[in-house]
């Protein structure tokens, strides 16, 4: 066990160190971060301009979000996403089977899917350790747009979904790309993937502007999980019960996603090493 | 070589590459089908995002000349712009970066050809072209109902159908600049992954009317991208001539500065390019 | 020190074809190819290992300078066809790009028929070739004769003279049947064979070639250095060539240039070389009797004994006393004095080449603090 743990200790350590060695890149990037924001904030500026002059009624609301939720909404979106976006995971194991990387895995005592998640949960401190100033900056200086400081309550539940953004996250994407094993090109696939989430997850406005058959298709979908719902637990649109049930819901999708993950892996493998490859 | 022309014809050298990328596109046919449909869908996503937001309000900035249909004009033009650059211009870009990484810029060095133009037009993505016939036919219904509508119909110009093309010309062409531009500076900044983000952040600024920067914030976040990085004006001044009743006072202003931007742009995207060709070490094997 | 070894250039080698110039009919030899005091020197980043070192790696980068290229004088004629020798790293590829102009030097000048490389004007750029065996310049996806077809609108080649190249390459090459193959199924070999094809199209006057025949086999091989020296013979072409293997050289070049550690130690004939390092002869003796020298220690280093026939290999000076003392004190029936094989000298070359390098001034140096 002792020397199991050493072993992601320094799998973590090296990949934490690859990910500083491109510092301009990293610099640069957390800081680009936070301009589709912009255009956010003005997009919503202008739409809640025009309906004000149109019915004279200034407390106007969108799908129950004010203006000020509405820039709250995408901040905390940034944060969710932060969380549980994969860049490249998907992408890279393809990749992996593709050129027959993946063979050393057959050789090696490491798991695949137990060192990728380690080497992400790296990626990720190294990125929240660059991170975290300009978001407490954005924070600060955007605090008027946030409601009253939520109870501890909440703020335990928006950590954990926010926790669970990140396994659910990787654990889709996983799977996404161990799909690979079957069919070699996915590139097409994660594409679809990507465009799916980026409107389907919340990321582009929130899903309760969205009108019925759509409201119901998102709401069986786990990919709510990924930017929607920490943010709308933080701003207290789910609540009580609901807010139980969805937390569950969630770490249900988490564990079938996981067990999911396992047997393509296994079945992969046997798969793979059964063409001799 | 007496009176022999040291410079081949670049027309033909561009259609070479166009023909040779069709070639190649074609030769994995299912992979062209999947990525056209994966390209539209996404313009229609993004067409249902502005469709949801027009259940809520009839304008996009009070007063702004942004109504529903004026705004798909300007979304048709956005995806004009984004589809020709995207086809174009932006694998060439993407491995642009490849090449100085790998050291493979050095075949395009040695070809009597200038290097910027080789570099540009080697690929040509002909899947990104299929948005063409989203942004026409947005583009058509658009208009019609701008022009049957019973309040107010508009009139479009005949001017108007020169105007629009030819500022969409300029808007790609400072776009090209910006994306050559930061290509090359992966010379000296090595990884093009947040170059490439980069660009999307920034063109993100292009893709609303300008007057929804407005404000203690916007005013001078609208000055930038239209003085210093213009890419405010890329879709903003083709779409003003077609959505808008023609107006030259109104308009002509900011379109002889787009005019004035597209030069500038280009001439420091050439400067770029060739301070990164001098940089360039050639990475061995 | 390093420049004390070098020698001054020998005599040209009388193979090279004349051009005329000037008036009066006198014939010239004109250097096609002038390179004078070349030095080319990188900065490489230094990365360092442990966490700590890569976060200040963020902040404070440290840079070590690679002298590449340190003073190359070297002058090519019309029709020659020169081989760079060198260790790895030496600065032959380096070279190479300076003069095709990929990259500009730190100083020093170089010509190329009257042009400045790294000007990169299209009159120079029609009018040589680069080829590198480890990159490929042609479309992966697509047929070579997709690839051709460009290169002939990018150089302006005339349809009919563009076809009548590309036949006689094909020929002579035999890869007719390959043109409308993609690129990406082709075998090693006639991807070389395609690359030099396209190369070659716009008929170069000067042709540079880094490491043409790496990873090919031996077939392979032999029909790359059969061809190029068929078209080089005929063209009477420049070729600048620069191989890990000897034998393309052997079959090859006359004229050799031994790069190591970024200057040239060596400039002159395949047989020159011999002499200039290798200090020893290998002598064959076939003994007539059973009575066998006892000791060879004093005469020289073994390097075979079959029965009665032994090799030796003896020291240039000592081959006449040698040989005299032998023959005076044993029967002997059949005696060959003759040099060592080319490979080995080369080694020795190299060898000497870097012990002598200057302990003090060590090639690379660490530039620290330096900030970006």
């Amino acid at each position: 066990m002792h020397a199991r743990v050493q072993q992601w200790w320094v799998v973590y350590r090296i990949a934490l160190e690859e990910r500083l060695v491109y510092r301009g890149d990293f610099a640069l990037g957390t800081l680009m971060r936070f301009l589709p924001i912009v255009t956010q904030i003005f997009l919503w500026w202008a739409v809640f301009d025009a309906m004000r002059h149109e019915s004279a009624d200034a407390s106007e609301t969108i799908a129950g979000y004010s203006y000020a939720n509405f820039i709250a909404y995408y901040l905390l979106t940034m944060l969710g996403r932060a969380f549980s976006s994969m860049p490249g995971l998907a992408s890279g194991i393809a990749q992996q089977i593709r050129n027959g990387e993946i063979k050393k895995f057959l050789i090696q005592p490491v798991d695949l899917i137990g060192f990728l998640l380690l080497n992400r949960m790296a990626h990720k401190t190294a990125y929240y350790s660059v991170a975290l100033g300009p978001f407490a900056l954005v924070y600060f200086l955007c605090q008027s747009y946030f409601p009253p400081m939520p109870d501890a309550g909440t703020w335990g539940a928006f950590g954990l979904s926010l926790i669970l953004a990140f396994v659910l996250g990787f654990f889709l994407e996983a799977s996404i790309g161990l799909i690979a094993f079957w069919f070699l090109e996915v590139s097409s696939l994660l594409f679809v993937y990507m465009l799916l989430s980026f409107f389907l997850s919340g990321h582009m406005f929130p899903l309760d502007m969205l009108p019925y058959p759509w409201s119901t298709i998102v709401d069986f979908l786990p990919l709510k999980y990924l930017a929607y719902f920490p943010s709308a637990v933080f701003l207290g649109k789910v609540t009580g019960r609901e807010l139980v049930i969805s937390l569950w819901v969630e770490v249900i999708w988490v564990v079938a996603l996981m067990v999911l993950c396992r047997v393509m892996w296994n079945r992969g493998l046997a798969r793979y090493s059964g063409y001799g490859g | 070589m007496p009176g022999e022309s040291v410079h081949p014809s670049y027309i033909r050298v561009l259609l070479t590459f166009m023909r040779n990328s069709l070639v190649r596109d074609m030769s994995f046919r299912s992979n062209f089908v999947i990525e056209s449909v994966a390209s539209t869908s996404w313009v229609f996503m993004n067409l249902g995002f502005y469709l949801l937001i027009f259940r809520y309000t009839n304008e996009i900035g009070a007063g702004s000349g942004w109504g529903k249909y004026e705004f798909f004009v300007f979304l048709s033009t956005t995806m004009f712009i984004n589809s020709i650059i995207e086809a174009l211009f932006m694998p060439n870009a993407q491995e642009f970066s490849e090449l100085i990484r790998t050291g493979n810029l050095d075949f395009a060095l040695l070809k009597p050809i200038d290097t910027q133009f080789l570099v540009s037009c080697r690929r040509c993505d002909w899947s990104s072209l299929a948005n063409w016939l989203v942004g026409g036919s947005l583009l058509v219904y658009s208009l019609r109902q701008l022009t049957a509508r019973a309040e107010n119909p508009l009139q479009i110009h005949p001017l108007a159908f020169v105007l629009y093309p030819f500022f969409i010309v300029c808007g790609v062409a400072i776009l090209y600049s910006l994306m050559i531009s930061l290509s090359a500076s992966s010379v000296w900044l090595g990884r093009n992954q947040t170059l490439y983000n980069f660009w999307f952040y920034i063109t993100n600024f292009s893709r609303y009317p300008m007057e929804i920067y407005g404000g203690t914030y916007g005013t001078p976040l609208r000055a930038v991208f239209t003085f210093v990085i213009p890419v405010l004006i890329v879709v903003n001044v083709p779409a003003r001539w077609m959505a808008w009743p023609f107006d030259v006072a109104r308009s002509g202003p900011l379109s002889l500065f787009a005019v004035a931007a597209t030069l500038a742009s280009l001439m420091f995207s050439r400067w770029v390019f060739l301070r990164a060709l001098e940089s360039y070490r050639s990475a061995s094997s | 020190m390093l420049a004390t070894r070098c020698l001054s250039r020998p005599p040209r080698l009388g193979l090279q074809v004349g051009r005329t110039v000037g008036a009066g009919g006198s014939v010239e030899r004109m250097p096609i190819i002038e390179i004078e005091r070349l030095c080319k020197s990188y900065q490489v980043y230094q990365k360092k290992e442990g966490l700590w070192a890569s976060v200040r790696g963020l902040f404070r980068r440290e840079y070590r300078q690679v002298e590449a290229v340190r003073g190359i004088d070297l002058t090519v004629e019309q029709g020659e066809f020169v081989a760079f020798l060198g260790p790895n790293g030496a600065g032959k590829t380096t070279t190479l790009k300076l003069l095709s102009g990929v990259i500009h030097p730190t100083s020093g000048t170089a010509r190329v028929m009257g042009h400045v490389p790294w000007k990169r004007e299209n009159a120079y750029r029609r009018r040589f070739a680069l080829v590198m065996g480890q990159k490929n310049q042609l479309w992966w996806d697509l047929p070579a004769q997709e690839s051709f077809r460009l290169h002939q609108q990018i150089y302006r080649i005339p349809t009919s003279s563009f076809h009548q190249t590309l036949d006689e390459l094909c020929q002579l090459l035999d890869v007719k049947n390959l043109l409308n193959q993609p690129v990406r199924e082709l075998s090693l070999g006639e991807r070389m064979k395609m690359e030099l094809i396209a190369a070659l199209l716009h008929a170069p006057e000067v042709l540079f070639l880094d490491e043409p025949t790496i990873g090919l086999d031996v077939v392979a091989q032999h029909n790359i250095q059969h061809f190029l020296r068929t078209y080089q013979q005929t063209k009477q072409i420049t070729i600048l060539l620069t191989s890990h293997y000897m034998k393309d050289v052997l079959a090859l070049c006359k004229r050799l240039v031994i790069i190591a550690q970024g200057q040239i130690c060596y400039d002159g004939s395949l047989t020159g070389i011999i002499d200039r390092f290798s200090t020893d002869k290998v002598v064959t003796l076939l003994f007539g009797g059973d009575r066998l020298p006892s000791q060879w220690e004093p005469l020289g280093r073994v390097l075979e004994v079959v029965g009665p026939k032994v090799k030796l290999r003896v020291e240039r000076q000592r081959v006449a006393q040698v040989l005299a003392s032998l023959l005076a004190d044993y029967s002997i029936e059949d005696v060959s004095v003759e040099d060592p094989p080319l490979e080995e000298v080369i080694a020795d070359a190299f060898n000497q080449v870097s012990r002598t390098s200057v302990p003090g001034a060590p090639l690379d140096r660490i530039v620290p603090g330096t900030r970006v």
